[in-house]
């Protein structure tokens, strides 16, 4: 039976403290890019920080983990793409980039509704011999390519030859857990089979306090994310809510 | 036959569509999109078996248990370690970047003299003169480890001095010594236990304390409740991060925590609402309105409130005196759920206030590069990397020093934690032969002085002695269970951390005869207490590419 990995992030736990961007950024070998700017910056998972739009006592913050939604239904990088370099991986739902055949049109980048996708402007570069600190289980990626999130496919490699190695067909699921997931200090980011009716994932994607940005394009986004407060949830559609800063303005 | 000009026409294009009709250029373009992958100047992983082993993070006092991936002996990534009791698997955001810090373009491999290139051997050679014609002073940015016991030996067989520069949160603690005698590195908070926390600006929810304790406390027991379990109340001048998510945040003018504190606590003590026996203070509730910017029916407010759900504990972010008393006044000194003793064992050591007329100075790397000494003295400096404006940071000597993991150390209990605590951070990066440590500059020059090596083994023997407490590695195992000396020493110097027994319940007699002024009070801002020597490379995520921070927190923290 095939997977539908996903997640259901817990915004009134998270502080915004950005280890996931750093843990992402390490375990997928993403340069440090002094020169970027918020508009040429190569960020897979991005934290966002969204006011309520009060003033004083009343006024409160939130902080939005933003990266590639892995749509379900017609998810629009892949309808696209005149290259053929986005899929939905049919084993794990998860919507795969593959560099080698991106011609860096971004296109996608167009067509993505969560802008959750990012041109990659320089080649890859590190400080002379920081090359040593890669992860060996990723690729570095080329410049004029477009990269985001893949839901850490290579730790789901890896626990498939774990898997193989010892003779199973299924991966142990504490095998498989995303750089993000790993480095929440507050387990704000759960991950998870959302196919698995069992699995504490799905089951969190079906509390009331859960919603997805944008549902209403109907893509079936499998990042869910999590509330109990009424001004947060209305940021799930654009004109519901407080309105969202540029980041990349 | 003849061909005519319109024949090879033909043949061109025919030869050019039928092309597009077969494999071979989507083939060609895929290649070329590999084969860019792969020039020379595009860096590439290191391709080996990842083993991952355990240590600690030593680039602040914090001292989180970490487990690093390591590919032919570098490190590769680094992650928590979920079944540490007090960290709970968590790291700051600059952990999770420590492993690019040792190829920093800041990196320190070269002895400077001034601003010129000089030698270890031309360093030991000005460094033996220093201590022939005078006292010296040794700076320690984190006391309590092997290292500084070096120090405070050379130090003492020298005739010279040994200071410490506290972390912010043991000087929050420090007013506490006055109150009741006893020194700020042996109290902490028992926050397990606290049900209402009032936050006069430390930032709790971003890297205070132990960043994976409170983080974790907070989202089981308060983060999205209505009403929650653990009430957090922020007094703040601005929206921080912590206020942003507090159950509560109570926003007061810059520099105004002394005044609402003492304002609360005149409203307890008239009201009747705390049983402590302390005088009412001066300060009336007008006087504080104007201070604080809070009207007094707010203040009265909050001063109720934090008492409606006790066990309640106020944490300031420097040793303001007057959230100290108002601590006394709510009966949180001593008691479960406020601040507690955690061990008898530290010493207290001066502050760098005390550094007289000395010749010379010489800085451990782990002060923070704002400090730097008054005292007309020849400044010998360590650092791994260089944090100042110039070349040599205004030292007269730059020293290379060990950089992330590369040299045994050991980890005391981290400011704040209610039980003490110990570990072991091996070395797993072999250093380079340009780099030392400050200790082993002191051992080399004294050679009766016991070296780190030595120190950590006694401490390891005392543990063993005292029979006391728990070992968290592989598995979970009380000390008492171990066999040998040598096993204890070697879970720890493995990756295991050792968590002592709960102290807390004896009771500290704070006796607070007058209110201490409660005007012009410092501000007490405090964005984040990272204490990282170095930002990685990778912290350009957070500063330059995300709106989530902003670059003048790195220079502030």
């Amino acid at each position: 039976m095939s997977a539908r990995y996903g997640m259901v992030i817990d915004l009134d736990r998270c502080t915004g403290c950005g280890a996931c961007m750093v843990a992402c950024a390490a375990e997928n070998n993403v340069p440090p890019l002094p020169q970027a700017t918020p508009r040429t910056g190569l960020t897979p998972l991005l934290v966002r920080k969204v006011s309520n739009g009060m003033e004083g006592g009343a006024q409160r913050e939130v902080f939005i983990p933003i990266m590639c939604m892995h749509c379900e239904h017609e998810t629009p990088c892949v309808s696209v793409c005149p290259q053929q370099a986005v899929e939905v991986d049919k084993a794990t739902g998860i919507v795969m980039q593959m560099p080698q055949r991106c011609l860096g049109c971004r296109y996608c980048m167009t067509a993505c509704p969560y802008h959750a996708r990012y041109f990659n402007w320089w080649d890859p570069q590190w400080p002379a011999g920081m090359e040593k600190s890669l992860n060996p289980g990723v690729a570095v990626r080329m410049r004029g390519v477009v990269e985001k999130c893949n839901l850490c496919h290579a730790r789901l490699h890896a626990a498939e030859e774990k898997a193989a190695a010892s003779g199973r067909r299924e991966i142990d699921p504490a095998d498989y857990i995303p750089a993000c997931v790993e480095a929440c200090p507050t387990a704000a980011i759960r991950f998870g089979n959302l196919a698995d009716g069992k699995d504490p994932a799905s089951h969190e994607a079906h509390s009331p306090d859960a919603f997805r940005l944008l549902a209403r394009l109907g893509t079936e986004p499998k990042i869910y994310y999590k509330s109990k407060e009424a001004w947060v949830k209305a940021l799930a559609e654009p004109g519901s809510g407080p309105a969202w800063e540029d980041q990349h303005g | 036959m003849k061909v005519t000009r319109r024949d090879l026409l033909l043949w061109g294009t025919g030869a050019a569509a039928g092309l597009v009709l077969t494999p071979v250029p989507w083939k060609l373009l895929g290649d070329v999109s590999i084969w860019s992958q792969n020039w020379p100047w595009i860096p590439q992983p290191t391709h080996a078996p990842v083993e991952v082993k355990r240590s600690s993070c030593t680039l602040c006092p914090k001292g989180c248990p970490m487990r690093v991936r390591l590919a032919a002996g570098w490190p590769v990534g680094v992650a928590g370690v979920p079944s540490h009791p007090l960290s709970r698997g968590a790291l700051c955001p600059l952990g999770f970047g420590a492993h690019q810090l040792n190829w920093h373009p800041q990196r320190l491999r070269t002895v400077l003299h001034g601003e010129k290139s000089s030698s270890w051997n031309e360093a030991r050679i000005a460094f033996a003169k220093a201590l022939r014609e005078g006292p010296i002073a040794i700076v320690d940015g984190y006391p309590g480890r092997a290292a500084s016991l070096v120090f405070d030996s050379f130090a003492q067989k020298q005739g010279g001095s040994y200071h410490v520069v506290p972390s912010p949160e043991i000087r929050a603690l420090a007013p506490y010594q006055a109150l009741g005698g006893v020194p700020a590195v042996d109290l902490g908070y028992d926050l397990e236990n606290a049900r209402t926390v009032l936050s006069f600006g430390a930032p709790l929810l971003d890297g205070w304390g132990i960043p994976g304790r409170f983080n974790h406390l907070w989202a089981e027991r308060a983060a999205g409740a209505a009403d929650p379990q653990l009430r957090l109340i922020q007094v703040e001048d601005s929206l921080s991060r912590t206020a942003a998510r507090a159950w509560q945040w109570a926003p007061i003018r810059a520099g105004a925590e002394a005044a609402l504190a003492t304002a609360m606590a005149r409203v307890l003590l008239e009201e009747g609402r705390v049983s402590a026996r302390v005088p009412i203070p001066a300060l009336t509730l007008a006087e504080a309105e104007q201070q604080t910017g809070l009207s007094t029916d707010a203040i009265r407010g909050l001063a109720r409130t934090i008492v409606a759900r006790p066990p309640v504990v106020a944490i300031a972010t420097d040793d303001n005196p007057s959230i100290a008393a108002l601590n006394v006044a709510l009966g949180a000194v001593g008691t479960r759920g406020g601040i507690v003793r955690r061990g008898k064992k530290a010493k207290s050591y001066p502050g760098i206030d005390t550094i007289g007329s000395v010749r010379a100075v010489l800085i451990d790397s782990t002060v923070p590069w704002d400090f730097t000494p008054s005292a007309n003295a020849e400044v010998f400096r360590f650092a791994a990397w260089n944090g100042a404006s110039s070349r040599a940071g205004g030292a007269d000597w730059l020293l290379p020093a060990p950089g992330f993991l590369e040299e045994l150390t050991d980890v005391p209990t981290p400011p704040t934690s209610a039980v003490e605590t110990y570990a072991v951070a091996p070395s797993l990066v072999k250093a380079t032969p340009e780099v030392q440590s400050a200790a082993q500059l002191l051992c080399g020059t004294d050679t009766d002085l016991a070296t780190v090596e030595k120190t950590i083994h006694a401490r390891c023997e005392d543990l063993f002695q005292a029979r006391a407490g728990t070992l968290y590695g592989d598995a979970t195992m009380p000390v008492a269970q171990v066999v040998s000396v040598e096993k204890l020493e070697e879970q720890l110097r493995s990756g295991a951390a050792w968590i002592g027994e709960d102290v807390s319940s004896e009771r500290l007699r704070c006796e607070l005869k007058n209110w201490p002024t409660a005007v012009d009070s410092p501000s007490s801002r405090q964005e984040t207490t990272w204490g990282g020597p170095a930002l990685p490379p990778l912290a350009s995520k957070l500063y330059q590419e995300s709106n989530l921070r902003e670059a003048s927190e790195w220079r502030k923290a």
